[in-house]
């Protein structure tokens, strides 16, 4: 995180410690780090491509998985059924 | 399932629990067991068991706390229990990678692949299907929690019995097998997954 690293406002290409980095990008992504990450999560993503490209995959694939999984109706007579059941050991 | 008994709801309680707190979760407990089973009929049997069991147990529900993470816990165990117990599916699929991945809880997070944010953006919503459900169900289970459940490591430890720290580094495993499936549909469909090429 030296100044020296950014001098022209370039992210640099090698991560200095990306185990650690990454880590920490997934549990910010996840919602485990709340206000304490984004501080964190500006400096990474701005001096760090490895960083920003990690984070940037790792979005793409929580965001897909969220919005394109094939979703299954629950068959409309289910919840009839287990409330049929429910009346029989009451 | 807890067996402290908080205190005994009336019938009527019970009944407005059940319909107000238990009930609303049909729809993702069903897909999560349909996500468990590939099948349609198993899942509903998965479901409705658990519903039984949410009603009879229902004094260890304590009214207010997470109702979806209460149940899912009962729809996990059920499945693990009596589902893969008498299914006559042997469990072997996709043993090895389980085996390979479990002998540790410690992860070294690095880059794995050349897939890009971009070809994952393109990709079908069968495709992603199709990658997740050929995970080994331990791995598969962790996403459908995370990522399409929205439940927090803390509630996923609870529903899976495991410690957090497990449940961290078993969700970065199964992304990072998830990315190797997809950058394989990514190669086969000509994505550009590596720009340096
Ligand atoms: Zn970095």
């Amino acid at each position: 995180m030296e100044m020296n690293d950014n001098p022209s406002g370039e992210r640099k290409k090698q991560c200095s410690d990306e185990s650690k980095c990454f880590e920490l990008l997934e549990s910010i992504l996840d919602g485990e780090l709340q206000d304490s990450g984004k501080e964190v999560l500006k400096e990474k993503l701005a001096k760090c491509q490895p960083c920003f490209e990690h984070y940037h995959l790792e979005q793409a694939i929580r965001d897909v998985l969220k919005t394109k999984c094939t979703k299954h109706a629950v068959p409309t007579e289910l919840a009839d059924r287990i409330r049929e059941k429910i009346q029989d050991i009451i | 399932m807890s067996e402290v008994q908080r205190r005994k709801y009336s019938q009527e309680e019970k009944n407005a629990i059940f319909d107000g707190e238990f009930m609303p979760h049909i729809d993702s407990m069903y897909n999560f067991g349909y996500r468990l089973t590939f099948d349609e009929d198993d899942a509903k049997d998965l479901v409705q068991d658990t519903y039984l069991k949410a009603y009879r147990f229902i004094n260890s529900f304590e009214q207010g706390t997470n109702a979806k993470a209460w149940l899912f816990r009962i729809l996990k165990n059920s499945f693990i229990n009596e589902y893969r117990k008498k299914s006559k599916q042997p469990a072997k699929v996709d043993y090895q990678e389980v085996e390979t991945y479990y002998n540790s809880d410690d992860v070294h997070y690095q880059t794995t692949s050349d897939l890009r944010a971009e070809s994952v953006k393109d990709m079908l919503g069968d495709e992603i299907s199709n990658a997740l459900n050929s995970l080994a169900v331990d791995f598969r289970t962790v996403i459908i929690l995370c990522d399409l459940e929205g439940f927090t490591y803390e509630e996923m430890a609870k529903i899976l019995d495991i410690p957090i720290g497990t449940v961290r580094s078993r969700l970065h495993r199964a992304r990072n097998l998830l990315k190797e499936k997809l950058q394989g549909y990514a190669h086969n469909m000509g994505y550009n997954t590596d720009e340096e090429d």
